[in-house]
This record gives C-alpha cells, sequence and structure tokens, in this order.
C-alpha cells in the first residue's frame, strides 16, 4: 500500500480513538456543567480548521496574483468551501455548547462573535464567486476580496475581545482556564487537533482534484 | 453512563460513515484521473 | 504626485456635478437615513430608554442608520460608470490610483454631508446627550473615513459582477462589522464619559481604517484593470 493509502486508515483510526477517548479516557472537567466539556474536542478543532482553511484561502488568493495560476484559484475556493463547512459545524457545536453552560444558545461573546463574522466573510466570498462568469475575472475578484477580508481577521481575534471586556465583562466565556487542568484532556485536545487538520487536507486534495478534473472536462467540450 | 454510551457510538458511526464516503469518492476521482 | 491629485480631484469633481444633476445617491442616502430616524423618533424617542442604557443603546441605532444609508447609496460611484459605460473611459484617461482616490473622495464628501445632517438631527430627536463631544467628533470622522475606504473598494469589486444591490451589501458587512462594533463602543465610551474606552475605539478604528486604506490602494488597480 502507498503511504497515503496507509495515511487515510490511520486517519480513520486516529478519529475513531479521539471519540472514544473523548468520551471514556477523561473525565469531565472542572468549571463544565455536566458532561459539556467533551463538546470542547470537536468544536475547538473544527474552529480552527475554519481560521485555518481561510488562511489557506488567502495565501492562495494571493498566489493567484501574483503568477495568474488557475491552480491557485481552485485552491482558494476549495479550501473556502470547506472553511464555510467547519465555520458552520464550530457555530452549532458552540452554541450547543454556550446552551449548556449559560442557557443561552447565542450571546456575542467575542468568541462568538467572530466566528459569525468568520461564517459572513465565508458566505460573502462564495456569493460573490457566483455572481461572476467569468473565469479570470472572477478568480481575481474574489482573490481580492478574500484578502481584503483577511486584514479584519487580526482585528477581530485580536482587538474585539479586549474592547468588549471594558464593556460588558460578565458575557466574557473563558474557558481556557478549566483547560489548564488535566493532562489527559490536553492530551486528547491536541490528538483531535491534529485528526481533524489531517481530515482537512485529505478532503482538501479531494476537493482539488475533483476541480481540475471538471475544468478540464469543460476545456474538452470546448 | 448508558447516555454517554450512545453519544459516543453515534458519532463514532458517524465518523466511520463519513469516512466511508470520502473514501469512496477519493477511489472514484482517481479512477476518473487515470 | 500633484499629478496624482489632479486626477483624483478632476474625478471627484466629475462625480460631485454628475451627483447634484442626477441625485441619486444623495436621495438614496438621506432618504433612508431620515426615514429610519423619523420611525426610530417615533417610536423610541427621547423617553422609552431607561437612563442607564441610553448611551449604549443610542450609539447602537445611530451607527445602524449611518451604516445601513451608507449601503445605500455609496455604491454609486462605480456602478454609475458602469450602467452609463463610461468606465472604460475612465481607463484611459486617468491612472487607477488616481481613480481610486477620486472615488474615495467623493464616497468620504457623502459620508461626511450625511453625518453633519443625520448625527445633530439624532441627538436631538433621540435626546442623546454626550459627554466626550470632542472624543464623538474624533470617532465620527475616523469611522466615516473607514466606512468610505471599505465601501469604495468593495464597491469597485461589485461593479463588474452580476447582482450588484445585493452583493454590495453582502460583501461589505463582514468587513464593516468589525468596524461597527469599535464604533459603537467609542460612542458609547463618549455618551458616558470614559475616555479610555473613546481613546481604545479610536485607535482601533484608525488602525483598520488605515490598513484598509494601503491594502485598498494597492489592490484596486487589480479590480479596476480587468
Amino acid at each position: 500500500m502507498r503511504i497515503s493509502e496507509v495515511l487515510k486508515w490511520v486517519l480513520l483510526v486516529w478519529l475513531g480513538a479521539v471519540i472514544a477517548a473523548a468520551f471514556f479516557y477523561v473525565r469531565p472537567a472542572e468549571g463544565f456543567i455536566g458532561e459539556s466539556s467533551r463538546i470542547v474536542f470537536f468544536h475547538v478543532p473544527m474552529a480552527w480548521i475554519a481560521v485555518l482553511a481561510f488562511l489557506v484561502s488567502c495565501i492562495a488568493s494571493v498566489m493567484y496574483l501574483k503568477r495568474r495560476d488557475p491552480k491557485d484559484d481552485i485552491r482558494a475556493s476549495v479550501s473556502a468551501g470547506l472553511g464555510l463547512l467547519f465555520a458552520v459545524l464550530a457555530t452549532t457545536t458552540g452554541s450547543v455548547f454556550a446552551r449548556i453552560m449559560w442557557n443561552a444558545y447565542w450571546n456575542w461573546d467575542p468568541r462568538q462573535t467572530s466566528i459569525a463574522i468568520l461564517l459572513l466573510i465565508y458566505a460573502a466570498y462564495l456569493a460573490l464567486r457566483g455572481a461572476i462568469d467569468d473565469p479570470e475575472r472572477r478568480a481575481s475578484l474574489s482573490a481580492v476580496y478574500a484578502i481584503l477580508a483577511f486584514v479584519t481577521v487580526p482585528f477581530l481575534v485580536f482587538v474585539v475581545p479586549r474592547i468588549y471586556w471594558s464593556l460588558h465583562p460578565d458575557t466574557i466565556i473563558n474557558t481556557r482556564g478549566a483547560n489548564e487542568f488535566d493532562s489527559r484532556y490536553t492530551q486528547v485536545l491536541m490528538a483531535s487537533l491534529v485528526g481533524f487538520t489531517g481530515l482537512y487536507v485529505w478532503l482538501y486534495t479531494i476537493g482539488c482534484r475533483i476541480e481540475v478534473i471538471r475544468q478540464r472536462r469543460r476545456q474538452e467540450v470546448l | 453512563m448508558t447516555d454517554l454510551m450512545g453519544i459516543m457510538v453515534v458519532t463514532l458511526m458517524i465518523w466511520v460513515g463519513l469516512f466511508a464516503y470520502v473514501y469512496r469518492l477519493d477511489r472514484k476521482v482517481s479512477r476518473l484521473e487515470d | 504626485m500633484s499629478r496624482l491629485l489632479a486626477e483624483a480631484l478632476a474625478v471627484t469633481a466629475k462625480d460631485l456635478r454628475t451627483e447634484f444633476r442626477t441625485r441619486i445617491a444623495l436621495n438614496a442616502l438621506g432618504l433612508f437615513a431620515l426615514t429610519v430616524l423619523a420611525a426610530v423618533s417615533y417610536t423610541v424617542g427621547p423617553y422609552r430608554i431607561a437612563a442607564e442604557d441610553r448611551p449604549f443603546l443610542l450609539a447602537v441605532l445611530l451607527w445602524i442608520v449611518i451604516f445601513f444609508a451608507a449601503l445605500a447609496g455609496l455604491d454609486r460611484s462605480f456602478v454609475k460608470e458602469e450602467e452609463s459605460r463610461t468606465a472604460p473611459l475612465l481607463r484611459l484617461a486617468a491612472s487607477p490610483t488616481a481613480v481610486w482616490l477620486g472615488k474615495l473622495g467623493f464616497n468620504l464628501i457623502l459620508i461626511y454631508l450625511l453625518m453633519a445632517i443625520l448625527v445633530p438631527l439624532y441627538c436631538i430627536l433621540m435626546g442623546y446627550s454626550l459627554v466626550l463631544v470632542g472624543g464623538f467628533v474624533l470617532i465620527l470622522v475616523a469611522g466615516g473615513f473607514s466606512l468610505a475606504v471599505i465601501t469604495t473598494i468593495v464597491a469597485a469589486i461589485i461593479a463588474r459582477a452580476l447582482t450588484r444591490g445585493a452583493l454590495f451589501s453582502v460583501l461589505s458587512l463582514p468587513l464593516l462589522l468589525p468596524l461597527l462594533i469599535f464604533l459603537i463602543q467609542g460612542t458609547t465610551g463618549a455618551a458616558d464619559g470614559t475616555a479610555e474606552t473613546v481613546a481604545n475605539s479610536l485607535r482601533a478604528v484608525v488602525s483598520m481604517g488605515g490598513i484598509m486604506t494601503v491594502v485598498s490602494a494597492a489592490l484596486f488597480p487589480i479590480v479596476w484593470s480587468d
């Protein structure tokens, strides 16, 4: 078996083990209500992938504007699609978590706000792509938008929480503190992060290959 | 305890199902490429 | 450098002249803002909100009106070029950066004009009293500038797309939301007198506006010369 084949099966076992461990290897963490801390093992990696996918999309966009290689545009759009998927998953798991912990599905704390805006950015990017017919124009305009959108991300991640604190200290949800305790907890969380990243990479490569085939088909028809 | 077991089983099933779907997709794409 | 400025000013002047002839953007902005203001003032008025909530809620409403008015009218500068088929001529007549500066100038004038009329009216009708008026003005200036910068580049992007109107709002909103958050917080601080909040918010707005300006200036030629 080739190495890529082996890796896929490793991924299956890896994430399977993470799921089992999330439920039976770790005890529920302190500071969390009931078993809700277990959601974190899935929610945090999903959010991480949503941001990573966006980063990949932006780098591909910059590359496209530099060398005008259609493959870069494919990379940008595939990653954006995956990013949207993971952002939706992260938002959903996050709001389930928020419901358990603070009795409200949504309360606009900085982190929820950030993921919501990331969701909007993805949706806007894909809407833009959908609205332009000409492939080259679509590629360059969406690349420009991806870069513009990326500029706002550091502000969301770093500045908004700090300003928020002074106005709404009671709504700041700080789950980081609870994570420092159990070493098992961090082990499983790290393992989950690695596993999800592997899943993203796999989906990303498949997506790019599909797009390349689709474009090749279109060329052949023409 | 059994509730937790139930959620875990469902999650595992979702994961295995998802994996199978993506794996088959991967195979199909490989075939189309060659 | 002066050539650039001269071209830019010419673009702005041309846009202003066209605008005053047809008044489409002014109507869109003005009508929207005044209608919403009337509605809010009628339903909420100066008395309905409790004193401790006033700084925050009135800040929220004010910026919502400003932002949505902006979304209603600030895409005109580029859409009009596409509609009247004058875009190719403009591409020949002026350098891309000059066009960008000129359009930005036009949008700045529109936004500041809107604010000059809307903000005092709003404060009077809603009974919005602000402690740090100087800080408030600074926030308005910085916020208006950042708003204009972002909407200008987005307008350029969507001018060449199919479903322009809806797309303009969809694309602008994610970029404007962080700005909106900062501006609301700063205005709240100006209303209840916490200078530190105002300073923090101003810093965020100015840095965001600054980075957006640089990035827009760099990316505009790509959007324009497509």
